[in-house]
C-alpha cells in the first residue's frame, strides 16, 4: 500500500515481469501446492485413518453380524437397529434403552447444574478484586485430576462409613450406602461429574464475562436496577453464545460418560448406572457384539446430534423473543 | 504518541473513582456473600484433594475408621513404600510417561506443521480440510471407539505402545488452536524470507516456530493431560497388565484390592500429582489451551 505512488516506468516494467513469468508463476505455485501437502501429510494421514474412515467404517458395522474369530462378517441390513427398536416394547428389559434413559436423566440434571456452577464460580471470580488469580487457580483444580482419581476418591467418600455419610450425621441426617442403592447411585455421579465439569466450563464464561461492557451495566445501576437485575436482564442475555456452546459441550460430554460409572458402579446397581458407552462396551468387548454396539453407537450418535440441534433452536427462540 | 499516552491515564483515573463509588453505596453485603463464597468453594475445590492427601498417610484400619480422622493416628509412609515396591506399579508410570510424552511430542510437530499449512500458505482444498478439521471435533468418541479398535486390531498393534499413541499423534483440536495462533502473525516476516530465497521448512522452522512457543506449549499440556489421564482408549487397545497405563493399573488395582483404600489412594496421588505440578508451573498455557475450543464458538 505504501508504494502505491510508484513511476509509470517502474509500473509498466512490473507489467512486464509479470507477464514473461507467467509459466513459471504456476509453476511456482505446484510447488507451494506439494509442500503444503507435504506439511499436513502427517495430519491428513491419521485424520483420514482414525476419524474419517473410521466413522464410516463405524457405521458401516453397523450393518453387519460380527463376532470376531468365530464367523465370518454377515451383512444383516438394519437388522441390528430392528433388534434394538424391538426392545422398545419393554424398556426395563432392554440394558440399552434402560442406559438411554440413565443417561437422559444424568444429562438434563448435570447439564443444568454444571452450567450454572461454572457460571457461578466465573461471576464471584469476576467480582474478585484480591488474589483473583490465586483464586482462579484452586477453582480450577477439580478439572485438573483425571476421572479414575476423582472415581476412586469419591468411592471412599461415598462408603458408608466415608466422608459424606460423617458430614450429614453431623446435621443428624441418615447417611446411605450411596453407591449400592438403586435411588442414589446416579446421583451420586453426577454430583461428582457437577464437580469436576462446572470448574472446567468456569474458564469459558470468565472469558465471555471479560466481553461485557462495563458501560453497560453502569449505565443500568444508574437507572436504579439492582445487582440481580443488571445480571439477569443485561450480562446473561450478552452471555448466550457462551451458555449455548458450555450446554453443548456438557450435553455431548454428558451423553458419553463412561470412566465413572465403569470405574465406581459397573453399571450397578441392578443396572441403575448403566450408560449407553458402557452399555457399547460390554455389547462389543464382553458379548462381542460388534455390529450391534456399533448400531448402538449410530442411535446415541443421532440422539446427541438432535438434543443439540434442539438446544440450539431453544436457546435461538427465547432471544427473538426478548 | 504523547496525546496517546496522557489519555491512558486519565481515563483510568477517571474510571477508578466509579469502581470504589459503586460498592461504597449501599453493597456491604454483596462484599460479605463474596468473601463466604470464596471460602465456600475453595473449601470444595480443594477439600477434598487435600483431605485424600492427607488420608493417603493413613493406617488401613484408621482410613475407614468413623467418624473419619482428619490428621493420620499414626502417621505412616508404608503406603508409598510398599505401592513403590511393587515393580507392576513402576512399570505403569512409565507406560504411562511413554504415552503421554510421545502423544504430546509428535503431536505438538504435526500439529504445528498442519497448522502452518493451513495458516499461512495458499493451495487448493486448504478451506475444505479446515471446515473437515472443524466439524470432525463434533463427532463423538462414541462412534469412532470400536471402528478404531478394529483398525489398530487390523494393524496387529493392539497391546502396543502404538496402539496408545497413533491415533492421538495429530489431533484436530491442537491444530485449530495452532491455525489460530499462526494466522496472527504479519505477513512481512515470510515475504523478506522468501525474497532471501529461504525454503518453506526454513522459514517454518527458523522463524514461526520461535515465535509460537506459547502456542506450541498450550498443544504440548493439552496433549500431555489428555493421555496422561486417559482411561477408555487404554482400556479398549492393552490387553496385558505389563502394558497398562497407571489410570488402568489403578482400575485393575481397585479390582483386586477393593477395600484398601489407604493403598489405592497413596497410588492415586502418582497420577494426580504431576498434573498439578506441571499446572502450576504452566498456569496460563493450560489455560489457553483449555479454552482453545472455545474460540470457535
Amino acid at each position: 500500500m505504501a508504494t502505491e505512488p510508484v513511476s509509470s516506468s517502474v509500473a509498466s516494467k512490473q507489467v512486464f515481469t509479470q507477464a514473461k513469468k507467467q509459466p513459471r508463476r504456476s509453476n511456482r505455485h505446484a510447488r507451494e501446492t506439494l509442500s503444503a501437502y507435504l506439511f499436513l501429510a502427517p495430519y491428513l494421514l491419521i485424520l483420514a485413518i482414525f476419524t474419517l474412515f473410521v466413522s464410516l467404517y463405524g457405521i458401516g458395522l453397523s450393518l453387519f453380524k460380527i463376532d470376531i474369530g468365530f464367523t465370518a462378517p454377515e451383512f444383516v441390513g438394519f437388522h441390528n437397529y430392528v433388534i434394538l427398536f424391538n426392545q422398545l416394547s419393554d424398556i426395563g428389559l432392554s440394558d440399552f434403552w434402560t442406559s438411554m434413559k440413565n443417561i437422559l436423566e444424568y444429562v438434563v440434571v448435570i447439564v443444568i447444574l454444571q452450567t450454572a456452577l461454572a457460571l457461578l464460580l466465573a461471576v464471584i471470580l469476576q467480582h474478585t478484586r484480591v488474589l483473583r488469580g490465586v483464586f482462579r487457580t484452586i477453582f480450577y483444580i477439580p478439572a485438573l485430576i483425571s476421572s479414575v482419581a476423582t472415581s476412586l476418591i469419591f468411592l471412599w467418600f461415598y462408603n458408608p462409613d466415608g466422608l459424606v455419610n460423617f458430614l450429614l450425621s453431623l446435621v443428624h441426617i441418615q447417611g446411605q450406602d450411596w453407591l449400592n442403592n438403586t435411588t442414589f447411585a446416579l446421583p451420586s455421579i453426577m454430583l461428582l461429574n457437577i464437580w469436576t465439569t462446572g470448574a472446567a466450563f468456569m474458564l469459558y464464561f470468565m472469558a465471555a464475562l471479560q466481553d461485557v461492557p462495563r458501560e453497560l451495566e453502569e449505565a443500568a445501576a444508574v437507572d436504579g436496577a439492582n445487582r440481580f437485575q443488571i445480571f439477569w436482564n443485561i450480562v446473561v442475555p450478552l452471555l448466550r453464545p457462551a451458555i449455548f456452546l458450555v450446554m453443548a459441550l456438557g450435553t455431548i460430554g454428558g451423553f458419553q460418560m463412561f470412566d465413572q460409572a465403569m470405574f465406581m458402579t459397573n453399571g450397578g446397581p441392578n443396572d441403575a448406572t448403566l450408560t449407553p458407552m458402557l452399555e457399547i462396551y460390554n455389547t462389543a468387548f464382553s458379548d462381542q457384539s460388534f455390529g450391534l454396539a456399533a448400531a448402538m453407537s449410530v442411535l446415541l450418535f443421532i440422539v446427541i446430534f438432535i438434543v443439540t440441534l434442539v438446544q440450539r433452536q431453544l436457546i435461538d427462540t427465547n432471544t427473538n423473543n426478548s | 504518541m504523547a496525546q496517546l499516552s496522557s489519555q491512558i491515564p486519565s481515563i483510568d483515573s477517571s474510571d477508578l473513582p466509579q469502581q470504589n463509588h459503586q460498592p461504597g453505596r449501599h453493597f456491604r453485603w454483596p462484599h460479605i456473600i463474596l468473601y463466604i463464597s470464596l471460602a465456600l468453594f475453595t473449601i470444595t475445590s480443594v477439600g477434598p484433594l487435600l483431605f485424600t492427601f492427607i488420608s493417603s498417610f493413613k493406617t488401613f484400619q484408621d482410613i475407614l475408621a468413623f467418624p473419619p480422622s482428619l490428621i493420620p493416628n499414626p502417621w505412616i509412609w508404608s503406603n508409598y513404600t510398599q505401592i513403590l515396591a511393587n515393580p507392576i506399579f513402576l512399570r505403569w508410570i512409565g507406560n504411562s510417561l511413554i504415552y503421554a510424552f510421545g502423544a504430546m511430542i509428535l503431536n505438538v510437530i504435526f500439529s504445528a506443521m498442519a497448522g502452518y499449512a493451513l495458516a499461512r500458505m495458499n493451495f487448493p482444498g486448504k478451506k475444505i480440510i479446515f471446515t473437515i478439521t472443524l466439524a470432525v471435533m463434533m463427532i463423538p468418541t462414541a462412534v469412532t471407539i470400536i471402528p478404531k479398535f478394529l483398525v489398530v486390531n487390523d494393524l496387529h498393534l493392539i497391546n502396543t505402545y502404538w496402539a496408545l499413541i497413533l491415533p492421538n499423534m495429530a489431533q484436530p483440536l491442537t491444530v485449530f488452536i495452532m491455525v489460530q495462533f499462526m494466522k496472527g502473525l504479519p505477513k512481512e516476516l515470510e515475504e523478506a524470507a522468501q525474497i532471501d530465497g529461504a525454503s518453506r521448512w526454513r522459514i517454518f522452522y527458523a522463524i514461526i516456530l520461535p515465535l509460537v512457543k506459547p502456542a506450541l506449549t498450550a498443544v504440548a499440556i493439552v496433549t500431555f493431560q489428555g493421555a496422561w489421564n486417559d482411561f477408555q482408549w487404554p482400556l479398549v487397545a492393552l490387553g496385558s497388565q505389563n502394558m497398562y497405563t497407571l489410570t488402568l493399573g489403578l482400575f485393575n488395582f481397585k479390582s483386586a484390592h477393593y477395600t484398601q483404600y489407604n493403598l489405592l489412594l497413596a497410588g492415586s496421588m502418582f497420577n494426580i500429582i504431576p498434573i498439578l505440578i506441571l499446572f502450576f508451573i504452566f498456569q496460563r498455557y493450560f489455560i489457553e489451551g483449555a479454552t482453545g475450543a472455545a474460540v470457535k464458538g
